[in-house]
């Protein structure tokens, strides 16, 4: 350890004397945080969706029962998918470019049946294999739910009207067919009059009848209750509430924390142990000073000592942020520790990596573009939505991205982060051995 | 027969398919210099980096008396350029578990006649640097020296400097073994000479008594 420690001082204080690298190891992150941000933010969460409605009956009021609903307001509130309306043609050309990430057909009977009350209508939805489809069908089961809440709303009423009718009476209509209605209510009345009759046989039956009339109306008085509860065991309540804004959402602040450390660590991870290979100082330093082993510890601790100083102080930043901004919802300060644990398993492991790029790639520039090559795809990788594309959570897995990604996130913002952490905390703790006894090994080829 | 310092005991050394050092015994007795003389490529370099453990032999092995303090100067300078000149001694002074790094420091620097200007190495002459990287090899008073092309890039005075470093050595019973492609060295300051070409030694004995022209 003391030779370590010596070897960890010798490169901090070599860092120091580099001041544009370390100008850059921090801008630079900060930089494609930012950008990542962006597209998470924007393009991740709202596919672009084609509206095809072949009735051309989706605009204007739709009178369902007595109530009037708005489907294209509705549509348009639905904040999941980015709608666009167009031709039939037009969507399925889009969704073969893939313009689209699916379409929404409304057939040209819908609102005929939506109308009726009678029959389900169908939505038709056509999304492309894999990639964002699967996405996107999740999205428009929500869309398609919290849109038949409201339709089960308007149904429920139409029904209750016609429950009112039987217990009070009036007129109605089935379809053109107008009718009368005596009403529950009145029959009762009707009832009790046979109930006086002289006949005491008359008198008993109709006595009869109106107890049965009785529960009659008792039971059909709660339908309305019924129904209600029937369409909606559960209801979802939501409530807008002002919170983060975008920059300092909780996932923004897990992606821009972990692809921070990501570039710092694994760049300069690859560059640590090829830095001391052309200094020419490896033979000097393993014919006894220290071997490769702890040579390759000493480098994977000073990358995950930088990488989560600077994620630390990015954290403390957006700590200020959400400090100066009011913003509602943080907990920044108190997160902070639990934080750190998070921030130096992911550096740990994201160092192994670099160090273990460093190792195979032997030489400065190349090791610096290979990291950049490999890296940044795997990172991009583990952003795609999971159960997207199974492969892509295989790669994605064994990367550390992802996982510190989701360890940050959980650390940040969840409300019992400890499940999560040591998940994911374990996830990265054995990818950092795996990658660094990889480059234990790989590092033999670096005294040749 | 007087017990050697450091042996090279059918020492070889591949890489790839490519040998560059066919098997070679050698031993550096003490008090005695000897002179690695032959062609670039011939495996002076690879030789030295073996008998000083910085290279491992792919055949054979490197055998010397315990404790042995074996220095070594590698031709390519190996030492941190972003540290200055007592930083970097410092530093190795402290790896190789010196009892006291900070005398084994300024007796270096003193020994190369290097001032310990807070200067980084990257802005040292080539001499300057060269000087470095023996005062390094010097660290922890070595019985043994092993030295790659020690006077290139060295002035007159300091290669006349170096020559009576080598000279302190041998009275004090080390052994100092040099590569170098100046036969004149070899002559003047070398017991004896080992020559190699194409990794195979084609001559030992007294560099005065070897004639070939392309040493």
């Amino acid at each position: 350890m003391r030779r370590v420690a010596l070897l960890l001082r010798k490169d901090i204080r070599t860092l120091g004397r580099m001041p544009a690298l370390a100008v850059a190891l921090v801008a630079y992150p900060l930089v494609i945080a930012l950008v990542v941000g962006l597209v998470v933010r924007y393009a991740g969460e709202r596919p672009r969706v084609a509206l095809v409605d072949e009735q051309g009956a989706l605009s204007g009021l739709l009178v369902v029962g007595n109530a009037r609903f708005d489907v294209e307001r509705r549509l348009e509130q639905a904040t999941e998918v980015d709608l666009v309306r167009m031709s039939r043609a037009q969507a399925e050309h889009d969704l073969e470019t893939g313009r689209v990430a699916a379409a929404v057909i409304v057939p040209p009977d819908f609102i005929t049946k939506l109308r009726g009350l009678r029959e389900s209508p169908t939505l038709v939805l056509s999304t492309t294999r894999g990639g964002l489809g699967t996405r996107v069908v999740e999205k428009m089961r929500s869309l398609v739910y919290s849109t038949n809440l409201e339709l089960q709303q308007a149904y429920i009423d139409a029904n209750l009207a016609a429950v009112d009718l039987l217990l009070r009476g009036g007129k109605g209509t089935i379809g053109r067919t107008p009718f009368t209605l005596l009403g529950v209510r009145r029959a009762r009345a009707q009832l009790r009059t046979l109930e006086r009759s002289p006949d005491p046989g008359v008198a008993a039956r109709a006595r009869g009848l109106d107890a049965f009339m009785g529960q009659l109306e008792g039971a059909v008085g709660q339908v309305g209750s019924f129904l209600r509860a029937t369409a909606n065991p559960i209801e979802l309540r939501q409530e807008a509430r002002g919170g983060r804004t975008w920059l300092l959402s909780a996932q923004v602040q897990g992606y821009a924390l972990a692809l921070a450390v990501a570039f710092v660590t694994i760049l300069l991870g690859a560059g640590a142990l090829v830095a001391e290979r052309e200094e020419n100082v490896l033979g000097r330093l393993t014919r006894g000073l220290a071997g490769m082993g702890q040579l390759v510890v000493e480098k994977v601790g000073f990358v995950a000592l930088v990488g989560t100083v600077m994620g630390f102080v990015l954290a403390v930043a957006f700590g200020v942020i959400v400090q100066l901004g009011n913003v509602s919802g943080g907990e920044q300060w108190v997160r902070l520790p639990v934080l750190l644990a998070g921030l130096v398993l992911a550096a740990l492991a994201f160092g192994s990596f670099g160090v273990l790029i460093g190792a195979l790639a032997r030489e400065a520039a190349t090791a610096s573009v290979v990291a950049l090559l490999v890296a940044l795809p795997l990172m991009l990788l583990a952003l795609v939505p999971a159960g997207s594309i199974a492969a892509a959570g295989w790669i994605g897995a064994l990367f550390p991205f992802g996982h510190a990604q989701a360890a940050l996130s959980a650390a940040l913002y969840d409300e019992r982060p400890a499940g999560t952490l040591v998940r994911e905390g374990a996830w990265l703790l054995g990818l950092g051995l795996a990658y660094g006894a990889a480059a234990r090994v790989a590092a033999r080829r670096m005294l040749g | 027969m007087t017990a050697a310092l450091l042996s090279a005991r059918r020492v070889a050394r591949r890489f790839g398919s490519r040998t560059v050092l066919e098997p070679i015994d050698l031993d550096l007795a003490r008090g005695e210099v000897v002179a690695l003389g032959g062609p670039n490529g011939a495996g002076k370099s690879t030789l030295l980096a073996i008998l000083a453990g910085a290279l491992a032999p792919s055949n054979g092995s490197v055998e010397a008396p315990d404790p042995a303090r074996v220095g070594w100067m590698p031709q390519q300078p190996a030492l941190y350029r972003r540290l200055t000149p007592r930083e970097n001694l410092d530093l190795f002074a402290r790896l190789a578990g010196l009892a006291d790094p900070a005398a084994a420091v300024t007796g270096a620097l003193e020994a190369v006649g290097l001032d310990a200007e807070e200067r980084r190495a990257a802005t040292l002459s080539v001499g300057n640097v060269q000087r470095l990287n023996l005062a390094i090899g010097l660290l922890g008073d070595p019985h043994v020296l092993l030295l790659d092309e020690p006077t290139a890039s060295l002035d007159v005075a300091h290669r006349q400097r170096l020559w009576r470093l080598v000279a302190g050595i041998r009275e004090a019973g080390g052994a100092v073994l040099f590569a170098t492609h100046n036969l004149e060295e070899a002559r003047r300051w070398a017991d004896r000479l080992l020559v190699l070409e194409d990794g195979v030694a084609t001559y030992t004995g007294p560099p005065g008594d070897y004639r070939e022209e392309t040493a």
